[in-house]
């Protein structure tokens, strides 16, 4: 309908008026605001160009038949022989109350966060951005986080679905209209009229998504514009106050109001504090926010880069690699085992981390998949890049014959193992309407072993563990016939 | 996170086909209007297949909206009240021989009981000294559990199903059985042996027909055919696809694969050479307190994720040294055959799914990964080849080296799962190049 505005004369001022009323200066300024600029975005393939907290020192090529190219080799061992480079050494400290790992250090929460997306924002979705957002708040900073793209993209959707509403809202009336005049014109042509002007609506109301309310409001900007130049603007704003009822269709007085909260908190706070306060607010203002890190990223960064030293919850010692596995298998249960507790090779830290490593050792970046009901997310790259492809599902498999050797065992494995087919589709359901693949992550335990000589050898206890991945999806027959 | 992948679901799919099978129209009620496009009786020359409709989420007062509905349950009523028949030149009659497939009886009436006592005698020795010979000595080549012969077959529906003997008759399994008497394609009479002579007119041999009921009752639970299987076979016949029994379908054999053994050689030698780094890592003794990737210079982080690799993964290529043996449910009983793939009933092609039938009220729990292990063994190597395989990486892994179809049967409801061995390890995502920036076309939004 919002197309052909010339066959439905009467609404499509109103949708024009509708439209523009909620960027009024944008369209006075811009001659055309046919597409938004998309905002600048932060040039993130340079933020996190290292995709692990480690630095590499490349050598120059050596060319053979470049003598300089053999010199210049040469001469890197030897600046790398005379003052070695520093590899940095990141520091945290492990909560025992909480059984979770810390760090507060600035430095270290960004570069843990840009090289290799560890660890997640205590005040943020993710990232840890409480300092920008809230100095964008206080109006000191105009960056747009991660959190404002979300509500802005919310903001968005919903007008446009308030846009449809109306949309079809009006569509209904016109062809009541339209019957109610075919039922007073008497019994003449009363069908024929009727279901010719029913027939042409109809299609356009049933067509309208989405998009094409994005575009009938495109075109509406375009049209109130040209209304604005050609009418004085006394007749622009009495066309504006009719319009206002045609917005509160089906859930507006919520929705009226909470957009009206957010657009508060985000524009009028800069302009009463922007001039004034400005340096006092930033002397003020102190990250509160810290970086937690999951255990398995801990030992992660710990045992396998190397790169992470662990604190002890008074922050003076540090904790050994070795007793930092200990420690968090311990942690794996709660209330956390006593130290003298014999730990079990299948407790969840151990078989959490036996996954978290393989993928990270692949390169994939390996986050907490709690939000979909998963153990962990993939993402290639990084999460600021792609949405991640690969929602993974942990089960302990107990193939090895050590578990099936007495029936307390067998019935300790098979509750372990055991999940329903109602469990499998709803986490499949739900991966598929978010489009992850789901991969379903079976880990061998191993039998229990000799436990003192395993505590000590870390890379030896790990071994053991085996992980086999599958992909399961729906199969659809009706699809798959070709 | 997840506020922008719940985004994610509204977007254009991303970068390959990503799983958009899940809007199943078969889950909707349906706008029959599209009914009255289609030509009753079927005309061949229109092959186009109707439109659906859009949507109404709710009802408005207009009268347009109720004349839509109107229009919809008058085509539906219409389509019902079509009358459907069966031209008696396509009746195809069929008898039921309750003890199996035997030899035919002979054409004097009075004679046949005595006959056909005989050769089930004949045939039931041969069933103790031979379990499943295809030629006994009546010379009927034909699987055991057929229990249905037509002695006149004709129709497309011979062309994937039953298996002829020397008479020139079609024997046909339980399940072919039910499924052509469910579609109203078969008449299946009872032999005379079981209602004894029924001629009281005696002009015609002709045995009682059978009912849907009898039908049910004789052949499902026949020579392994549960109710489960039943209903996984007639779905997916009735959409058009050809079902053969897999050689697991009893519960003593179990399908054996040839796979050819010429990339497993070097890629044993891969493994090998994994292994020995492994090895090599943990003799210098780096693993026992890490840092993993050792201390000093690191060249390049493609090092750094080789020398973190240390978790062993299986990898479905090697073959497994002792086989494993498939557990009942997990086993696969199904070979099934797209409608487009050439399919011949002497020389079944290699088929385009395996399927095996699950029932969840019996098998409450998913597989455990010795019983999918062993069900994927079972089936061959499938390995993800192909040019746009070569291309994205997303699409092999999800694609996997074997795969075999679960059929996952809830009293009569089936949910086909289709299940891949990844093998995410022998993928290494860190040695694939990052995408190059893109030019238009569709860009992921920034994320965190």
């Amino acid at each position: 309908m919002a197309s052909h505005p010339t066959s439905t004369p009467s609404p499509a001022p109103e949708v024009a008026e509708a439209a523009s009323k909620n960027k009024p200066t944008q369209d006075n300024v811009c001659p055309a605001p046919v597409r938004r600029p998309r905002p600048q975005r932060p040039n993130y393939r340079h933020i996190h160009r290292f995709p692990l907290p480690l630095a590499v020192h490349p050598l120059p090529p050596l060319i053979p038949h470049n003598p300089l190219s053999i010199i210049s080799v040469v001469l890197s061992y030897l600046t790398y022989l005379i003052s070695p480079p520093h590899q940095e050494l990141y520091s945290a400290y492990f909560d025992s109350n909480t059984s979770s790992v810390h760090i507060t250090d600035d430095k270290t929460i960004r570069a843990l966060w840009e090289m290799g997306f560890f660890g997640k924002g205590s005040l943020s979705r993710s990232e840890p951005s409480w300092l920008e957002r809230e100095k964008k708040r206080r109006g000191q900073f105009g960056g747009k986080t991660s959190e404002d793209v979300t509500r802005e993209r919310r903001t968005e959707r919903r007008e446009l679905k308030l846009e449809r509403a109306r949309m079809e809202k009006l569509v209904i009336e016109q062809r009541l209209q339209a019957e109610a005049a075919a039922n007073e014109n008497g019994n003449a042509s009363p069908d024929l009229e009727a279901d010719s002007t029913s027939n042409g609506t109809a299609t356009t109301a049933e067509k309208f998504s989405l998009r094409k309310a994005r575009e009938a409001r495109m075109l509406g900007s375009q049209q109130s514009e040209e209304q604005n130049s050609v009418a004085d603007p006394g007749n622009a704003s009495s066309g504006r106050k009719v319009s206002t009822p045609g917005k509160t269709v089906r859930f507006s007085p919520v929705v009226q109001e909470k957009q009206f909260i957010s657009d508060s908190t985000v524009l009028q706070l800069p302009e009463s504090l922007v001039d004034g306060h400005k340096a006092d607010e930033e002397s003020l203002l102190k990250n509160e926010e810290h970086l937690q890190l999951s255990n398995e990223e801990a030992l992660f960064l710990a045992y396998g880069l190397g790169a992470l030293q662990v604190y002890d919850s008074d922050r003076k010692t540090t904790i050994p690699t070795s007793s930092l596995l200990t420690l968090f298998r311990q942690h794996s249960y709660f209330p956390p085992r006593s130290p003298a507790a014999n730990l079990d090779p299948d407790d969840p830290f151990l078989v959490s981390y036996a996954v978290y490593h393989h993928y990270r050792s692949l390169g994939w970046i390996v986050r907490s998949g709690v939000k979909f009901g998963v153990e962990y997310l993939l993402y290639n790259r990084g999460p600021v890049f792609s949405h991640a492809e690969f929602a993974l599902v942990v089960i302990p498999s107990y193939d090895h014959p050590y578990w099936s050797e007495t029936e307390e065992r067998r019935t300790h494995a098979e509750e372990k193992q055991a999940r329903s087919w109602w469990w499998l589709h709803c986490v499949n359901r739900v991966q598929a309407q978010v489009r992850k693949s789901l991969v379903i992550c079976y880990v061998e335990v191993p039998p229990p072993g000799d436990a003192q000589a395993l505590e000590n050898d870390i890379g030896a206890l790990l071994c053991r563990y085996k992980v086999r991945d599958v992909t399961i999806k729906r199969w659809v027959p009706n699809r798959s016939r070709d | 996170m997840a506020d922008t992948d719940e985004a994610a679901a509204h977007l254009p799919a991303s970068q390959d086909s990503a799983p958009q099978i899940e809007t199943d129209l078969s889950d909707e009620t349906q706008d029959f209007r599209f009914l009255n496009n289609l030509a009753f009786p079927s005309d061949s020359s229109q092959t186009s297949l109707p439109r659906r409709g859009e949507k109404d989420f709710e009802p408005n007062p207009t009268n347009y909206q109720a004349d839509i509905l109107d229009a919809s349950r008058h085509a539906m009523h219409n389509a019902l009240s079509h009358p459907r028949l069966h031209h008696p030149k396509h009746r195809v009659i069929a008898y039921y021989a309750p003890d199996g497939p035997a030899p035919p009886p002979a054409i004097d009436v009075t004679e046949e009981k005595d006959e056909k006592e005989t050769a089930t005698n004949d045939n039931n020795e041969h069933n103790l000294t031979k379990e499943r010979s295809p030629e006994t000595g009546t010379g009927i080549s034909v699987p055991e559990d057929s229990c249905v012969y037509v002695p006149n077959p004709k129709g497309q529906y011979f062309k994937s199903m039953g298996r002829a003997d020397r008479w020139n008759r079609v024997w046909l399994l339980p399940e072919e059985a039910l499924y052509l008497i469910e579609r109203g394609s078969l008449d299946i009479r009872w032999p005379v042996s079981v209602t004894g002579p029924t001629a009281e007119e005696g002009e015609e041999d002709l045995g009682i027909p059978m009912s849907l009921q009898a039908a049910y009752a004789c052949f499902t639970g026949r020579g392994g055919l549960s109710v489960e299987r039943f209903s996984v076979y007639t779905g997916l016949r009735r959409l058009g696809y050809t079902v053969i029994r897999a050689p697991g379908w009893d519960d003593e054999s179990d399908e054996v694969q040839d796979e050819d053994s010429a990339p497993q050689q070097g890629l044993g030698i891969f493994g090998r050479f994994l292994h020995w780094l492994h090895n090599w890592n943990k003799s210098t003794g780096i693993t026992t307190t890490g840092p993993v990737v050792g201390l000093g210079l690191h060249r390049s982080y493609n090092d750094i994720y080789r020398k973190l690799a240390i978790i062993p993964y299986h990898d479905p290529v090697t073959r497994q040294s002792p086989r494993r043996k498939t557990t009942p449910p997990f086993r696969v009983v199904f070979h099934v055959y797209k409608p487009s793939t050439v399919f011949r009933k002497s020389a079944p092609p290699t088929p385009d799914f395996r399927i095996a039938v699950v029932n969840s009220r019996t098998q409450t729990t998913m597989p455990t990964q010795a019983q999918l292990g062993a069900l994927l063994e079972s089936t061959p190597l499938d390995p993800p080849r192909g040019e746009k395989m070569d291309r994205m990486m997303y699409m092999r892994l999800r694609h996997g080296y074997r795969n075999v179809i679960l059929a996952v049967v809830d009293q009569g409801v089936v949910s086909f799962l289709r299940i891949g061995d990844a093998a995410f390890g022998k993928e290494k995502v860190y040695a694939e190049k990052p995408p190059g920036p893109k030019k238009g076309g569709f860009r992921p939004r920034p994320k965190k």
